[in-house]
């Protein structure tokens, strides 16, 4: 194994609860996108490699050096972690100009970079507000900018867009691709796999701390598709909706929810949508609400897990 | 300036900063100032010039360094580590390439320079107000010895507390029972026990020191470099335990998979 980040059979444990089962995968150069539903592990991943936890068992190095420990290349790694917890009494600026200092650098060094990493997430004019004033997107942006402050490396963004609103969300995925362009190397992860999407074609995937698919997004994406989706839609008549359902080729089954819901089975969702609104402009039919129960994708990565037993 | 040095000099600016924030340093600011009030209540009667300065220096032994010494270092302590490690915000520090043991000294250096604060003006406060309320100066020797006795008490109480709050989730009541119950009940017990309290070290320092006066009666059957070498160690260990048990300590709040 010879990527950025090499995780062997790494394994932790919280008491009985497994946070990570025996997970293995080698992130390489770029962008690479860690996701998978709430509870995955991607969290307690990130907390290994920030060398906050230290594995039960297995092997994680991140730059070459073992993950668990300190050291002068901590300063090549940057650590946004998940949690929206800092020091709120600072100001923005301070934050990041004092975690610059305790990092090593000058204090006018550290003014420096600090400006320049809080003007490249767009925080200029809030950076001398408190950050317990801050909006939750705010939060994200002060984090990310205490992340990249110090030019490192291999970034670590544990759900950098939560929280962040579309217009943040745009500007910051322009941002980290802009920082993969630089050169470094960003390990981003999600719940939602569409916004991974958007940053780069190689992911992992994982569910139950456990490796469950990795490489091009693609063919990972074709493996998804493969498989049955399920929709459900509210409509004021069901039955009239499924009778034009039912005639669409792709879709497998239809099931009644009570008076004014229907789940259906496709297997070809984005013939599905595509399809959706020109029924119901055509036939005049309503459909008040379109859910997707695979859209958090907790569906996609059972199938997924069960393909790994 | 080397690399460590700016990174210690960072982390006590932080720390002392967070000490002193907020409603927390209103307070103990307020309970710091207890003594001086009731200096002053008492001088408000009128009394003789030298029990208006006798009292003033008892008030020293028996509440500002058993009750508000221990308090403001417990505050200002425990927290140190404990409310991070509990709010996550000790990731920004320990996921830097700062030496683990360097935080520990930051932290305690930070939040002694906080307290010390608080604790000296606690204890010459009430000194200057019963001077200028008629009491009987004091020679240079008491306000000194006294200020002395608190730094010490700081130190030894500040890299305990600090320690507590790094490796206890209860700190604050393992603190809580160490300062009112171990440090005021096992000094009142006979034989060698009251050796093993900080206080016991403390008042006979400032036996030695003070030759007359009401500080003067406490015992001196520890030499002068023990009363000192025994806080200042409890101090200097705790740290140094502290930097250990860092280096290998998760620093990630317990919790399930995420």
């Amino acid at each position: 194994m010879t990527g950025i980040v090499d995780a062997e059979g790494v394994t932790k444990r919280y008491g009985e609860v497994l946070g990570l089962n025996g997970f293995t995968a080698t992130f390489s150069s770029g962008i690479t996108g860690l996701v998978g539903p709430n509870g995955a592990g991607k969290s307690t991943f990130f907390r290994l490699l920030a060398g906050q936890l230290r594995s039960d068992a297995g092997t994680l190095t991140l730059l070459g050096h073992p993950a668990w420990g300190q050291g002068e290349f901590r300063r090549r790694v940057g650590y946004c972690p998940e949690g929206a917890a800092m020091f709120d009494w600072m100001t923005g600026e301070d934050f990041v100009t004092t975690l610059l200092r305790i990092d090593g650098f000058s204090r006018t060094d550290a003014i420096e970079r600090a400006g320049r990493a809080i003007s490249s997430v767009g925080l200029t004019d809030a950076r001398e507000r408190r950050i317990r004033v801050y909006s939750k997107g705010m939060r994200q942006r002060i984090k990310l900018a205490q992340c990249i402050a110090h030019d490192p490396e291999l970034i670590l963004l544990d759900e950098p867009l939560n929280g962040v609103d579309p217009v943040g969300r745009a500007s910051l995925s322009a941002l980290l691709r802009q920082l993969s362009h630089d050169g470094h190397h960003l390990i981003v992860s999600s719940h939602v796999l569409y916004e991974v999407e958007r940053l780069t074609d190689q992911i992992v995937m994982i569910s139950n701390g456990r490796t469950i698919a990795e490489g091009d997004i693609h063919r990972i994406r074709d493996l998804i598709d493969a498989r049955p989706h399920v929709i459900e839609l509210e409509s004021p008549d069901p039955r009239g909706l499924a009778r034009f359902l039912g005639s669409w080729d792709h879709v497998v089954s239809i099931e009644f929810l009570g008076t004014a819901r229907l789940r259906v089975l496709t297997r070809s969702p984005d013939a599905f949508y595509a399809a959706l609104p020109e029924l119901v402009v055509s036939e005049g039919i309503t459909v008040r609400a379109v859910h997707s129960a695979d859209d958090n994708l907790d569906a996609v990565f059972r199938y997924l897990s069960e393909g790994m037993r | 300036m080397s690399g460590e040095l700016n990174r210690l000099l960072a982390l006590i600016w932080l720390s002392f900063r967070g000490s002193l924030r907020g409603s927390r340093a209103v307070g103990l600011t307020g309970f710091a100032l207890v003594p001086s009030l009731i200096v002053a209540a008492i001088a408000s009667g009128h009394p003789a010039a030298a029990s208006l300065s006798s009292t003033a220096e008892n008030l020293f032994a028996l509440l500002t360094l058993p009750i508000v010494v221990m308090v403001i270092l417990l505050v200002l302590s425990v927290g140190q580590f404990r409310n991070e490690i509990d709010a996550e915000t000790l990731v920004y520090l320990s996921d830097r390439s700062v030496a683990r043991p360097t935080i520990v000294v930051g932290k305690y250096l930070g939040s002694l320079g906080a307290a010390l604060g608080l604790v000296i003006p606690a204890t010459l406060i009430p000194l200057a107000v019963a001077t200028l309320a008629g009491g009987t100066p004091y020679p240079i020797g008491v306000p000194a010895t006294m200020t002395a006795v608190a730094v010490l008490a700081a130190a030894a109480y500040g890299g305990f507390f600090l320690f507590l709050g790094l490796v206890s989730r209860s700190a604050l009541l393992i603190g809580l029972l160490f300062g009112f119950l171990w440090e005021e009940l096992l000094p009142l017990l006979p034989g060698d026990v009251p050796r093993f309290t900080v206080i016991f070290y403390l008042r006979s320092l400032l036996s030695w020191e003070l030759s007359t006066g009401p500080l003067s009666h406490f015992s001196t059957v520890v030499s002068f470099g023990a009363s000192v070498a025994a806080p200042l160690g409890l101090g200097v260990a705790s740290v140094v335990l502290g930097g250990i048990v860092l280096r290998y300590l998760e620093t990630a709040p317990e919790r399930e998979a995420g």
